[in-house]
């Protein structure tokens, strides 16, 4: 069953467009929105939540529509969602307990310790104001007071960007158990790949406003579809490409398959495609090399490109290396440019 | 949806309220200057700075403005300076004090300087308004202080040593300091009280707001409609200049914005100088506020000319009458204080959080009240609503509410909405996601998040509307106020009451900021 759905989404706002996005999330299911800085993924989430009202379009709750459409939108405490903002957004005045009673009158206040328990902050926080509480404490306070509505969607929007490094995979964890817990329908705006494949099991790539790619976060990771889901998923190096009058593109390391449609596309390099080579290929200069299991991991860069690659010897920083592909090169759309 | 009705409305009474009694009077005035005898005359326009006299007050305006702002900054930036960045003693309490000034009538300061000193003449009347205002210094420069990082002064003291990160230290605090003087400005050069009152000790010269309110005074005795156009076609340039200062003043003090959680700056070890710099705060306070108050309460004691001495009983007898015959008055100015302080709220609430929010250049248009002379506003307001639609309001103390709160309209607006630039926007949206009405959420989140800046706000306002003189004068309704009393003072004698009835006042405007601040748990340092 669909717990959310975006159909034909545009919002325009100084200069910036969002979409036309349309997607469906599926009920329970567990969604990242990620992309680079800018790409609309937070202006994304904020017209699922109600905040911002698209220009055109319809978001649907359950079939429903609660934005766009001839109807007047729903407000955001009548669409059923708990909503956790980036740096928490507690009331400075009140204590935790307070926070949770206030979102859900009917709470007492021992349902109100239990949930506080639930994410992790102990009986002796209860009555504290957020600013005697750590980073990590008040975004589980803000965690507890999204949940505290019983909400059937919970969308967060870079839930642990100001927590420290530390506590970011252990909150990650958290917010998905609470979310397979509750059998919540969960969407996640992280610009790190971490946090999105361990709170999530689907990913949602925006890039310039455009939802560029959507599917199972494992099959993207095996088979990135677009050049954009590569670079943020597999942390690959992607070199614009050109067509040539031979039927292919020119990269590089020489000619390579034409991918079908028009293009723009660009030629991806994954962390351990290229190798040292003793004639074909480019010369890298070596950046900086780190000795792991089976080696040496090389970090290097040619034409202003950044890339990765095993070797059984250690190079020296500065010196100059030939790098050529393991296998077929790998030609991807740029980014799709079409919604999903 | 409900909400945003209920905003929408709020925000379209505040715009009504404003179109009201700042609008509808400014378009009286100029209407006043186009509109005669049934039909549109733009000559008056065409006589703008070609009235010798007109001209000369408009320049004597001027000079004093530049003067007492001078005066006004040496003693607020030296008073924020030494009690901010020192180890002087007692540095934090003098340093809340330096508000203080701000609560004593302008007229008030000039009668007891006056009572003590040959008081006369254009230096002695700009060294007085400089006194005055120098709040408006202290209180920004401070802010000032309190906005630098102590890191980034002690960067610049590391790299290029004491004196170049002293020099650093004040190109940073400029902003501030000059918004605080150019709000001084503002109120040095609409002041007609001061300069008035020293006309009657023998003064020669005058300044444009006494001559436009000696026209208005004589329109009765043959003054013709050219004749009292003349003068506001006059104030045009002064308006400009005064909308120009506080446009400027505005973009200052917005670039000198407070962010985040910093180290202060360290202090300055002042060593032996450490009592003696205390002359420069005790000097400002005790000139400002204590001298004052010694003056009335030695009128108030009965030795009104020095030959007698202060006495108990007389005093006790001062406070009696005061309290017998001045009550009415003295309730009637509170009762106007907290009804303008009150409808300032209300009305600059949506104004602020909309230009906060959605359009800034609210802020902007919100100062329109300062920048005209008090004087011009309180005519504007006769002009508007002496007629016979508006009988029972024009002589009523809601017209003198009104006044004061589009006169003070700017405070209001522009302390609410640097709050609430400074409360994140996500705060008030998390409230959104709350099962609860509009009215649970404006009273368990909006209220306790602006409650400071209210009370900041209607602080200033309630103090600024208790020692209003320059409306008051213009309006009937005025006449019923303490500080209307207390010049007429100057004309008609009564001093010894009037001494006790200025410590009433004064103790009034001292109160309230008080209270709100023990109440609201608030430090000391914010009634600055």
């Amino acid at each position: 069953m669909t717990a959310i759905g975006l159909n034909g989404l545009v919002l325009e706002r100084q200069g910036f467009r969002l979409g036309p996005i349309s997607l469906e999330l599926a009920s329970g299911s567990r969604t990242a929105l990620v992309g680079p800085s800018g790409s609309g993924k937070s202006t994304l989430l904020r017209c699922i939540a109600g905040l911002d009202e698209p220009s055109s379009g319809e978001v649907r709750f359950g079939g429903e529509c609660v934005s766009g459409g001839r109807r007047r939108s729903v407000p955001p405490d009548q669409r059923g969602i708990g909503f956790v903002f980036q740096r928490g957004a507690l009331w400075p005045h009140m204590t935790a307990v307070q926070h949770l009673r206030f979102v859900e009158p009917s709470i007492d206040r021992d349902r109100a310790l239990e949930l506080l328990h639930r994410v992790g902050l102990g009986r002796e926080l209860a009555e504290r104001r957020p600013h005697a509480l750590s980073g990590g404490e008040a975004q589980r306070l803000a965690l507890a007071r999204a949940l505290a509505p019983a909400p059937s969607v919970l969308l967060l929007d870079e839930p642990l960007a100001s927590v420290d490094a530390h506590l970011r995979a252990e909150l990650a964890l958290l917010v998905r158990r609470l979310a397979e817990d509750g059998g919540l329908t969960l969407v996640v705006v992280t610009h790190d790949r971490e946090e999105a494949l361990t709170m999530a099991d689907r990913i949602a790539v925006l890039n310039e406003g455009r939802l560029v790619d959507h599917g199972e976060a494992a099959a993207m990771l095996r088979a990135p579809a677009t050049a954009a889901t590569a670079a943020f998923l597999n942390r690959a190096t992607c070199l614009a490409v050109e067509a040539n009058g031979n039927g292919g593109v020119s990269t590089p390391f020489g000619d390579g398959p034409r991918p079908a449609g028009d293009g723009p596309w660009s030629l991806v390099l994954l962390p351990g495609d290229l190798e040292p080579a003793r004639e074909a290929g480019v010369m890298a200069r070596v950046l900086r090399c780190e000795p792991d299991a089976v080696g040496y991991r090389v970090h290097a860069a040619f034409d202003g490109h950044s890339v990765e690659f095993g070797s059984s010897n250690s190079i020296r920083p500065g010196d100059e290396v030939r790098l050529a592909p393991r296998g077929a090169l790998r030609i991807l759309p740029r980014e799709g440019g079409r919604s999903v | 949806m409900r909400r945003a009705r209920a905003d929408s409305l709020w925000l379209l009474a505040a715009v009504a309220f404003v179109l009201a009694f700042v609008a509808a009077p400014l378009g009286c005035m100029a209407l006043e200057i186009v509109w005669t005898g049934g039909r549109l005359d733009l000559t008056p326009l065409g006589t703008i700075l070609g009235d010798e006299h007109d001209r000369r007050q408009l320049l004597t305006t001027v000079a004093l403005g530049v003067t007492g702002t001078l005066i006004a900054t040496l003693l607020g930036l030296g008073h924020a300076w030494v009690t901010f960045r020192t180890d002087l003693f007692a540095a934090r309490a003098l340093g809340a004090a330096g508000v203080v000034p701000l609560v004593l009538p302008p007229i008030l300061v000039a009668m007891a300087f006056s009572d003590l000193f040959d008081t006369r003449g254009f230096a002695a009347c700009a060294a007085l308004l400089g006194l005055c205002y120098a709040p408006f210094v202290a209180v920004l420069a401070a802010r000032g202080l309190r906005a630098i990082s102590g890191e980034a002064y002690e960067a610049a003291l590391v790299a290029r040593g004491r004196a170049a990160a002293e020099r650093w230290l004040l190109r940073a605090i400029l902003p501030e300091v000059a918004a605080g003087a150019l709000f001084a400005f503002a109120f040095v050069i609409s002041e007609h009280g001061v300069p008035e009152f020293l006309t009657v000790k023998g003064k020669s010269w005058h300044t444009y707001a006494e001559g436009i309110f000696a026209k208005w005074t004589r329109r009765a005795t043959g003054v013709d409609h050219a004749a009292l156009a003349s003068p506001i076609v006059a104030a045009l340039p002064l308006v400009a200049l005064l909308a120009v200062a506080l446009l400027v003043a505005l973009r200052l003090r917005g670039r000198a914005t407070i962010e985040g959680d910093h180290r202060p700056l360290p202090m300055r070890r002042l060593g032996r100088l450490r009592h003696v710099a205390l002359a420069l705060p005790l000097g400002y306070l005790g000139c400002g506020v204590v001298l004052p108050l010694v003056v009335m309460g030695r009128w108030a004691g009965g030795s009104t000319n020095r030959a007698t001495g202060v006495s108990l009983e007389r005093m006790l007898e001062s406070f009696r009458l005061a309290v017998t015959e001045a009550s009415g008055d003295l309730g009637h100015t509170l009762l106007v204080g907290v009804a303008a302080t009150g409808v300032l709220l209300l009305v600059a609430a949506p104004l602020a959080w909309n230009a906060a929010r959605r359009w800034p250049w609210i802020d902007h248009l919100s100062i329109a009240p300062v920048a005209v002379p008090a004087v011009l506003l309180g005519i504007g307001m006769v002009r508007a609503y002496n007629r016979d639609l508006f009988y029972g309001f024009y002589d009523h103390g809601a017209i003198l509410v009104a006044a004061y709160a589009a006169r003070f309209l700017p405070f209001g607006v522009l302390t609410l909405s640097a709050a609430v630039r400074r409360v994140p926007r996500e705060l008030e949206e998390a409230a959104l996601f709350a099962g609860r009405g509009q009215f649970a959420r404006a009273v368990r989140i909006h209220l306790p998040l602006f409650a400071p800046a209210l009370g900041s706000a209607g602080c200033l306002a309630m103090v600024l509307a208790l020692r209003e003189l320059d409306v008051a004068v213009v309006l009937p309704a005025g006449n019923g106020t303490v500080v209307r009393r207390l010049s007429n003072i100057v004309h008609f004698g009564g001093e010894e009451m009037g001494g006790a009835l200025a410590l009433l006042l004064v103790l009034a405007a001292t109160v309230v900021p008080l209270l709100a601040v023990i109440l609201t748990g608030r430090k000391l340092r914010s009634l600055s």
